[in-house]
């Protein structure tokens, strides 16, 4: 029944999606909002992967991001490939800072883990920030936006293209996302979240599973920082920031850690309040601090969260309760500090 | 280039001590409650805004160097009374990403509060200009600065080893459960552990403005580095973060000098031969953190 009605619901949201360039005028919502909205939340499963299921405070993934971004913005400008070669460019760019970083990152656990992805990350932005003469320095660098694919296919991408583009991206992400957090291999991020002590008594290397969740989640966060930059035709050193990172972990805190349609609605909320908020005043970094301080301390089991957790008291369904996907935020820490 | 040398060398153990003190801050507050005050920044940053709107008001800089990191303490103690310490039971990226958050907001406060651009703090009139120590002159406020940083750090671990609080400080890091068991008031402990951390940051900051200048994403700037100071010295460490510090620091003045453009990635390289060599860092205590 549960993997029925995940299907409508999956299906109705594509649809709705589908729609959007008939919607985007009604609510005036440009079309290019509701692209980033779907790039968007492919950077916040990939931090999702690591926080909402394995428990990694993932607050460096915005270094994936903006290499996608960078690499896509350099192969553009100098090697002038294709749309489609920028995007895989970008994924190689991250999943090969994800394989120079992983190393150190999974020395460490827990907070720790967070300082170092925040203190690694930020050698990119540096790098991104000081080598003027490739990247641009602070200014980024501007390039327009390539034909879709090499021969035949070299048809230039307008914005409704585009778009469509980014939902294929984003509908087979959520399906390769499903697939990979319902298999064993999920499980074990779960249970690796949950106690990883104990997954290691059970002949488990966790450093393996964490070293390819790291890899998966960096390919996700590279495939959307190329999809932003080429969406937005540039690339800046402020999208490797570790603020950048702080946002993806809102935005996934905000929909609902461990859920996979918490990604969507987080990043739904951000981008598009963003917009709209920065429209309306110069201070939309005062609002951005007050949500983030807002939803950690009144809502941090987020949307999709406080949702599933009402239903499971409701339905008393066991099959719900079981399933585990709520970050259950209230649970004590087994081996806390400062309780 | 060469003679050069001696003069950056010690510009660079000045930015390394600045590193260790906020550093120190730092990992006092995250040893204890295990929060990572992303907002330690801003703090540094309101400390100098204060002592500019203080000096500018007239007080002497003296005053302002004692009353301006006094008042963010204030500050501080409220936010962690009110705002960090729901968040003690939680999981630890949840303070992060609040403070964060704060850090967010300070930055877009100070803005409206005292303008987008830097504003000219500047030392003393007793304390510019250069001193001679022999083989070269150097600017006689940074020799104020080592001077002050030294007394700060001093007393502070005379207060950590010495003095009844300070012991159950450290208790406290090692098992807070039993501490509180035999008696002592745990609160009391974090609030007072966070206003020091505090203080440290805005002694900081006030003389950061004085030499690296003032603008609101001034405090900012020095929190990287920090962190990176504790994983280099580890955590858990006071002696660690003054070395961490201070190698960062010698490390960033010696690329500055050599390889401009390598000069912030030089500390990360650091940090990443430390850990390949040492996971825990350089004086990191087994059990903190794991």
């Amino acid at each position: 029944m549960k993997v029925r009605r995940d299907l409508v619901l999956f299906v109705a949201i594509v649809v709705l999606f589908a729609c959007g360039p008939l919607i985007s005028p009604l609510v005036h919502i440009d079309l290019s909002i509701l692209s980033e909205v779907l790039v968007t939340t492919l950077a916040v499963l990939s931090v999702n992967l690591l926080l909402g299921y394995t428990g990694l405070p993932a607050f460096g993934n915005a270094a994936y991001f903006g290499l996608g971004a960078y690499g896509a913005a350099l192969t553009v400008t100098y090697l002038h490939v294709d749309f489609v070669t920028a995007v895989l460019a970008g994924a190689v760019a991250a999943v090969a800072g994800a394989l120079l970083l992983g190393p150190f990152l999974l020395r460490r656990r827990g907070i720790y883990f967070g300082l170092l992805s925040i203190a690694f990350g930020q050698v990119f932005y540096f790098i991104a920030y000081r080598y003027t003469d490739v990247t641009g320095g602070e200014d980024g660098m501007n390039f327009p936006r390539p034909p879709f694919g090499p021969g035949i296919a070299q048809v230039s991408i307008n914005q409704v293209q585009f778009y469509y583009i980014s939902l294929v991206v984003f509908v087979v992400a959520m399906i390769a996302f499903r697939a990979v957090v319902r298999s064993p291999f999920g499980r074990t991020l779960i249970a690796i979240r949950q106690n990883e002590a104990r997954v290691r008594y059970l002949g488990l290397d966790t450093d393996r599973f964490i070293f390819v969740a790291l890899l998966i989640s960096a390919l996700m966060a590279g495939v959307s920082g190329a999809l932003f930059g080429l969406l937005i035709n540039f690339a800046y050193p402020l999208e490797l920031d570790w603020h950048q990172s702080g946002n993806f972990v809102l935005m996934m805190i905000l929909g609902g850690a461990g859920t996979i349609w918490g990604s969507l609605i987080g990043a739904l909320i951000y981008v598009i309040g963003k917009d709209i908020i920065s429209t309306i005043t110069p201070l939309w970094q005062i609002f951005l601090g007050a949500l983030f301080v807002a939803c950690v301390l009144g809502f941090p089991r987020g949307i999709v969260g406080s949702i599933s957790a009402l239903r499971r008291i409701a339905s008393d369904d066991p099959e719900d309760a079981a399933s585990n996907e709520a970050f259950d935020v209230s649970a004590p820490i087994e081996v806390g500090r400062g309780v | 280039m060469f003679h050069d040398l001696a003069p950056q060398l010690f510009n660079g153990l000045v930015l390394g001590a600045f590193y260790a003190i906020v550093a120190i801050g730092l990992s006092l507050i995250m040893n204890l409650t295990g929060t990572i005050n992303m907002a330690h920044g801003s703090f540094m940053t309101l400390a100098g805004y204060l002592a500019y709107s203080l000096v500018l008001r007239g007080t002497s800089f003296w005053f302002a160097l004692i009353a301006a990191p006094l008042i963010a303490v204030i500050v501080g103690i409220a936010v962690e009374r009110t705002l960090v310490r729901p968040l003690y039971r939680r999981e630890p990226f949840y303070s992060l990403l609040m403070t964060f958050g704060l850090s967010l907001m300070a930055e877009e406060i100070f803005r409206l509060i005292w303008g987008p651009n830097g504003v000219p703090f500047s030392a003393p009139a007793a304390l510019s200009g250069a001193a001679s120590l022999g083989f070269m002159t150097f600017p006689t406020f940074r020799i104020f600065i080592v001077v002050v940083l030294v007394i700060t750090i001093s007393a502070l671990a005379f207060f950590l080893t010495r003095t009844r609080f300070g012991l159950r400080l450290r208790a406290a890091v090692q098992d807070t459960e039993m501490i509180a068991a035999l008696g002592t008031n745990t609160q009391v402990l974090y609030a007072v552990n966070f206003g020091l951390g505090i203080f440290l940051a805005g002694i900081a900051g006030v003389l950061a403005a004085g030499m690296l200048g003032l603008s609101p994403t001034s405090g900012n700037a020095l929190l990287m580095p920090a962190f990176v100071t504790v994983i280099i010295g580890g955590m858990g460490s006071l002696f660690g973060s003054i070395v961490g510090g201070l190698l960062i620091g010698i490390a960033i003045s010696m690329t500055t000098l050599f390889i401009p453009a390598a000069s912030e990635v030089s500390m990360y390289v650091l940090m990443a031969i430390v850990l390949s060599v040492r996971p825990r860092g350089l004086f990191g205590e087994e059990g903190i953190f794991g």
